[in-house]
């Protein structure tokens, strides 16, 4: 498993690894205006900007270079990177490597999405580019691509109100799957990945032999199907606005409504759009290749790619597409600017927590207790923070476990913590990686009954760094937990006062708090293991 | 790529033909007596060697297509054998005149002032004495007689080697005559000056030979000697600037099918009818193919005579190109991030670009520098700068052309000095010629990265910049600059080719964007805005844009042209190009810059290209177009465009029937001589600078290379 030290929004110094920048001599300017790059091994191509950011400024892309490598193809169909794929990988990054250094590039991040990640030889991939190219490649998920690309998003539509009024879909079909988003009032309260990737699709009917229009349509009926799983896990009629991401409805826009000028968002009328996708899919790829005068590559995901984003776009009550100049590498670049200047994950607090809290919905949490629970949980967070030693984003984590620790019960109040940690391990929020959805699951695990315990395999499976964390976190949660134990949020608030090896959480409340007080101590087993220290319980203006 | 396009004569003109239209012009320079005589010297071994490359490619390709068997008529409506049958006539008729002018007009008039061309035997008897030493010491032992008969079949002469072809007399009663070849070394010099001659006194090196024969063939009976030379197939393609490409395809077949490849052949014209009939039966060429003229046979080497110091006011007064912008190192940068900086060579002196790269290879800041360079030598200070700037520790990245690739030796040296330097050396796009002209230098500077681009239409070859006409400009726009990175990226193979915003690429994108911008004038002119469209370049082929040209002056766009060169568009023809106007200027510096202007209904366009509007440029080469924006360059390029259509001295103008005619000079107004305008603006503008600047007036050293 990665470590936690490979946070998402990490960047690599260069100097680190690999071999020596070429950096010639400079006057002493400070390492971080140097120019930075984001380079993005996606399903059809590999993409480097180089782009530099003076202080407090967006940045300024210099330069941009992509080379088409088939890496899709390969892991969509045998699982493994071909050799001849992965020398053409390399060599391309031999050459963005050349770039780099041709900026003396100081920082950058390189990332690879679902092809590298489901192919199984990544890692001896990943080690010969770090060998011949001197590049360091971390896999990122769904989630953290879904996060990015928002990013983007979010900056292409600055200054602009559209998001902010109506609910909006926002689509990608990449070439592994599909990223999908429903925004309210702009932020992202549901995301998820699919199976609708363009060359994955092609793939899978790639033994298959029939006609153009056969294909089509078996094409068509697998988007629906997927279709049919979406609409269970997001309301797609409610939204009123389709913003489409990626290459293909770029391409959609500049054919419909001209090419990209200054504009950061086109937007294309609902049935221009509609058939484009429909002129698109009547074509077979030679006869694209023609009309378009495009590579073969390239023809190979836009039949498959339009007829996702026709069939989504038809089920929603949009009026027109919006297509935003935003891309992963766009928002690769943004992210870095933010990590650069001392911002992490919690900046994205308000979606994160947004996400968590429909995911609540959907499993119909009692949303008082769980915000209250969180509430609590952050202020207790708070007050322990010079004996913890955790972070913002620990404390986000903190948050979104209280928030759904219940959500088990959905299925069955009986062992509801342990069908919620199953729950949370698979589902998806929008900004947290797989690691942080492991560690939040984790914590809600241990709101009730056992601590934990070597014999749990889902802790174990944790890096000893990440099980502390979860140690700590689950030690807050539990007591806080107990602080509202019969759901009718007394407690409005508490304050630790340490005094010697003794604690004393002292709360404010309304009415009888016999319950709770007897609860909390019950459950300040974890916290008194994981601090070393004594809780006693005591009312503001009362008696222990 | 054929074109498949039913024959137009009415539109369009033969290529073949408007060339040699094209050589006409350049021979009346050799014959206009107002110019100096070495001047029209020059022009007269220019249309000789233009004749050579003429035969040996295009001629070629002719007979080529002739053994092929193609009878298909060309956009002109004529066959390969109608081409031939008119280039011949053509041809014939202009070296006639070449040897008329030479003799009669040129060296005429040179030999009053000493300079002269004798035989031996004019020679006193003490200077012959030293001319058969030479002979005898230098001469001989490079000599090689070949007797030709049915054992010893006809050699392998060199295309353009210089033969004395010698008739000897049968070798037994009721035998033929025999045929015998001495080549004349190519390694000895062709003009001989005989030790203890008065003055400026040359030998043709074949006299000398000729004139000692006999020692050649001991026994033997002379019965004639007379020097000839043939024109091959050169198997190459050349290109407006001297370089040569591969033809795309010559099949094996097609080539031994073919006779013996010979083209042309050129004899003195006292050669005997006997060894005429032997020579050209052996040779295998047909009396439409043989050239008699007056000698000397290959006139090229007179080129060094051009120069003879004591000649002085034989020779058009130097025009010395001007030093506009003299900032160096760090100032030069700063300027070029204050504003745009537009070079017209060689009015314009070549220096700040020269000044650019080195600039860059020494500058600390600087971190990387991508140049594509053709046609320069391992002597060029931009070669040698590049070189500094890698041993620096800086990227350098450098697109070599190499002239022609049977020359690869000496022209391989110097691109691998760069690369041990540290240079990363691309030797040339697969299928593509890299015929672009740019240079990006990339520097941090306060502000962050800062890209300096320098875009042209000639080469960065600081000796051909003070011969050719070209256009440069040096800016720092930030899509340039972008647009300048993706194209070195994809040059270098590290990414695919881009999306640009500003620049334009051939074979990718040229075409379409210069009939786009073709059409949109016609669609103004229909909406009836204010429109025109002038284009200024070497030689106008492409049928696409001459049948796009048509369409917008069908709809009312003036169009004016100045083409150098080949012109297959007819202008004036009723109803189709009455709007269009062609002129074409041959004068002291060879035009070679490409301008396109478009009115587009107010909102002026202009661009500047490495590119001809030719299928080769278009579709094989790799080219960029790019736009000038800034007020002053653009006002400068247009100034020049407007004064070729103003010059009613070297400017001729294109008639329907595909003539050139000298335009109409109005009386009362003094003459307008183009090159020689531009040259004096650029002497006010050099004036200007000086004075604003009220610098103190350093002299400047010589330029290097």
């Amino acid at each position: 498993m990665t470590s936690r030290t490979s946070k998402p929004a990490e960047s690599r110094d260069v100097a680190g690894g690999g071999e020596p920048v070429v950096a010639p001599a400079l006057e002493a300017g400070a390492l971080e205006n140097r120019p930075m790059a984001v380079l993005d091994m996606g399903a059809s191509a590999l993409r480097l900007v180089v782009a530099e950011a003076p202080r407090g400024e967006p940045p300024r892309v210099l330069e941009e270079a992509s080379r088409a490598v088939a890496l899709g193809k390969d892991a969509f169909t045998s699982g493994r990177l071909g050799a001849p794929t992965i020398e053409a990988a390399l060599r391309a990054l031999e050459g963005f490597r050349r770039i780099m250094d041709s900026y003396g590039v100081a920082r950058y991040r390189a990332v690879a999405t679902s092809a590298v990640r489901e192919a199984v030889n990544r890692d001896t991939f990943l080690d010969r580019v770090r060998m011949r190219a001197g590049i360091d490649v971390e896999v990122i998920d769904g989630s953290e691509e879904n996060r990015l690309t928002y990013m983007a998003v979010r900056a292409a539509f600055r200054g602009d109100e559209t998001l902010a009024g109506d609910d909006s879909l926002l689509v990608e079909v990449g070439g592994g799957s599909a990223d999908i988003s429903f925004l309210r009032r702009g932020e992202p309260v549901y995301s998820g990945t699919y199976a609708l990737g363009a060359i994955r699709m092609r793939q899978n009917l790639s033994s298959w032999h029939g006609s153009h229009e056969q294909r089509v349509r078996l094409f068509r009926r697998h988007v629906q199907n997927i279709i049919e799983d979406i609409r269970r896990e997001m309301p797609l009629r409610e939204a009123g606005q389709f913003v489409a991401i990626g290459g293909d409805a770029r391409f959609t826009a500049d054919h419909t409504v001209g090419e990209a000028t200054d504009a950061r968002v086109r937007r294309v009328d609902r049935e221009r759009f509609l058939a484009f996708c429909e002129e698109t899919a009547a074509l077979d790829e030679d006869q694209l290749v023609e009309r378009h005068r495009l590579p073969h590559a390239r023809v190979e995901t836009l039949a498959p790619a339009l007829l996702v984003y026709q069939e989504l776009l038809r089920e929603t009550e949009a009026l027109q597409v919006l297509v935003p100049e935003a891309t992963l590498r766009a928002g690769l670049l943004l992210d870095m600017v933010r990590t650069a200047e001392g911002h992490g994950i919690e900046d994205f607090s308000k979606q994160v927590l947004a996400s968590a809290a429909a995911l609540g919905e959907k499993y119909r949490y009692d949303e008082s207790h769980a915000r209250h629970v969180a509430y609590l949980a952050t202020r207790l967070f708070d007050e322990l923070r010079s004996e913890h030693g955790l972070g913002e984003r620990d404390r986000l984590l903190l948050e979104v476990a209280a928030l759904l620790h219940d959500i088990g019960a959905f299925v069955s109040l009986r062992g509801h913590h342990k069908h919620g940690q199953y729950v949370l391990s698979v589902a998806e929020i929008f900004g947290l990686s797989r690691e942080d959805m492991a560690l939040i699951s984790n914590v809600a695990r241990y709101h009730r009954r056992a601590t934990p315990n070597k014999s749990h395999l889902p802790y174990m499976s944790l890096d000893s760094e990440a099980r502390v964390v979860v140690s700590k976190l689950a030690a807050i949660l539990r007591v806080t937990n107990a602080l509202d134990a019969d759901h009718l949020q007394k407690v409005r608030d508490l304050r630790l006062l340490k005094t010697g090896d003794q604690w004393v959480l002292e709360v404010d409340g309304a009415g009888d708090l016999t319950i709770e007080r007897l609860a909390a101590l019950a459950r300040a087993d974890l916290l008194t293991e994981v601090f070393g220290r004594k809780l006693s319980f005591r009312e503001a203006g009362g008696q222990a | 790529v054929k074109r498949h396009m039913r024959p137009h004569p009415e539109r369009f003109l033969n290529r073949e033909l408007s060339w040699l239209e094209f050589n006409r012009r350049v021979l009346e320079e050799a014959e206009d007596e107002t110019n100096p005589l070495l001047e029209r010297l020059k022009f007269a071994v220019i249309v000789a060697s233009n004749l050579d490359e003429f035969f040996m490619v295009r001629v070629a390709a002719l007979k080529n297509a002739l053994a092929e068997g193609d009878v298909s008529p060309d956009l002109a409506g004529l066959t390969p054998l109608q081409q031939l049958e008119r280039i011949s006539e053509g041809a014939h008729g202009m070296v006639e005149e070449l040897y008329a002018t030479l003799h009669d007009g040129i060296l005429a008039g040179l030999a009053p002032r000493g300079l002269r061309i004798i035989s031996p035997g004019e020679l006193e008897p003490s200077v012959r004495g030293s001319l058969a030493r030479y002979h005898r010491d230098e001469v001989v032992p490079a000599l090689t007689p070949l007797a030709i008969d049915a054992a010893r079949p006809f050699p392998m002469l060199s295309g353009l080697s210089l033969n004395l072809a010698v008739l000897l007399a049968p070798a037994a009663e009721g035998e033929e005559e025999r045929l015998a070849v001495v080549q004349v070394p190519g390694g000895l010099a062709r003009l001989v000056r005989p030790t203890g001659a008065e003055g400026m006194v040359y030998v043709l090196l074949e006299d000398v030979i000729r004139a000692e024969i006999g020692a050649l063939f001991p026994g033997q009976e002379i019965r004639d000697v007379a020097v000839f030379r043939v024109a091959r197939d050169s198997e190459l393609d050349l290109d407006d600037e001297g370089g040569t490409d591969f033809l795309q395809v010559i099949e094996e077949e097609l080539k031994n099918r073919r006779r013996s490849g010979i083209v042309r052949l050129e004899v003195e014209d006292s050669i005997s009818e006997p060894l005429l009939s032997l020579l050209s039966s052996l040779l295998d060429v047909g009396p439409e193919d043989v050239y008699r003229v007056r000698g000397p046979v290959d006139i090229r080497p007179l080129m060094q005579l051009v120069d003879l110091p004591p000649l002085e006011d034989l020779r058009d007064a130097p025009l010395k190109p001007q030093v506009t912008v003299k900032a160096r190192g760090a100032e030069l940068f700063e300027l070029l991030e204050e504003r745009d900086v537009v070079l017209h060579h060689p009015y314009d002196s070549f220096d700040p670009v020269v000044s650019l790269v080195s600039s860059a290879a020494d500058d600390p800041n600087v971190l990387a520098i991508k140049q594509t360079l053709y046609r320069t030598s391992g002597r060029s200070p931009i070669v040698r700068a590049l070189a500094r700037a890698a041993e620096a520790g800086k990227q350098v990245t450098v697109l070599v052309e190499l002239l022609a690739r049977f020359d690869e030796e000496s022209n391989i040296r110097w691109a691998r000095r760069l690369e041990e330097a540290g240079c990363h050396v691309i030797y040339g796009i697969r299928g593509y010629k890299t015929h672009s002209k740019i240079c990006l230098v990339v520097r941090r500077g306060r502000q962050g990265i800062r890209r300096y681009v320098h875009l042209g239409t000639g080469n960065y070859n600081d000796r051909t910049a003070r011969l050719y006409t070209d256009f440069g400009m040096m800016t720092t726009d930030p899509e340039i600059g972008e647009d300048a990175s993706s194209f070195f990226n994809a040059l270098t193979g590290y990414s695919d080719p881009p999306g640009m915003k500003k620049l334009v690429m051939a074979p990718t994108q040229l075409r379409e964007r210069v009939l786009r911008l073709i059409d949109r004038e016609r669609e103004r002119a229909q909406g009836g805005q204010a429109t025109e469209i002038q284009a200024k370049m070497n030689s106008l082929v492409d049928a696409e844009i001459i049948q796009a040209l048509y369409a917008a002056a069908g709809a009312g766009v003036r169009i004016r042209l100045n083409v150098r060169g080949i012109c297959c568009l007819r202008p004036g023809v009723p109803g189709l190009s009455e709007n269009i106007e062609v002129v074409s200027i041959v004068d002291r510096f060879l035009e070679h810059s490409r301008i396109f202007y478009f009115r587009n209904g107010g909102d002026e366009e202009v661009y500047l290209s490495s590119a001809d509007w030719m299928p080769r440029n278009l579709d094989r080469r790799i080219e960029l177009l790019f736009p000038v924006e800034s007020t002053e360059g653009r006002q400068k390029v247009l100034r020049a465009l407007e004064a070729a259509f103003r010059d009613d001295v070297k400017a001729r103008v294109l008639q329907s029937d595909g003539r050139y005619r000298r335009g109409t000079r109005w009386a009362g107004e003094p003459p307008f001589r183009s090159q020689l305008e531009l040259h004096r603006e650029a002497v006010r503008a050099a004036e200007r600078m000086r004075q604003a600047a009220d610098v103190d007036l350093e002299p400047l050293a010589a330029p290097e290379g």
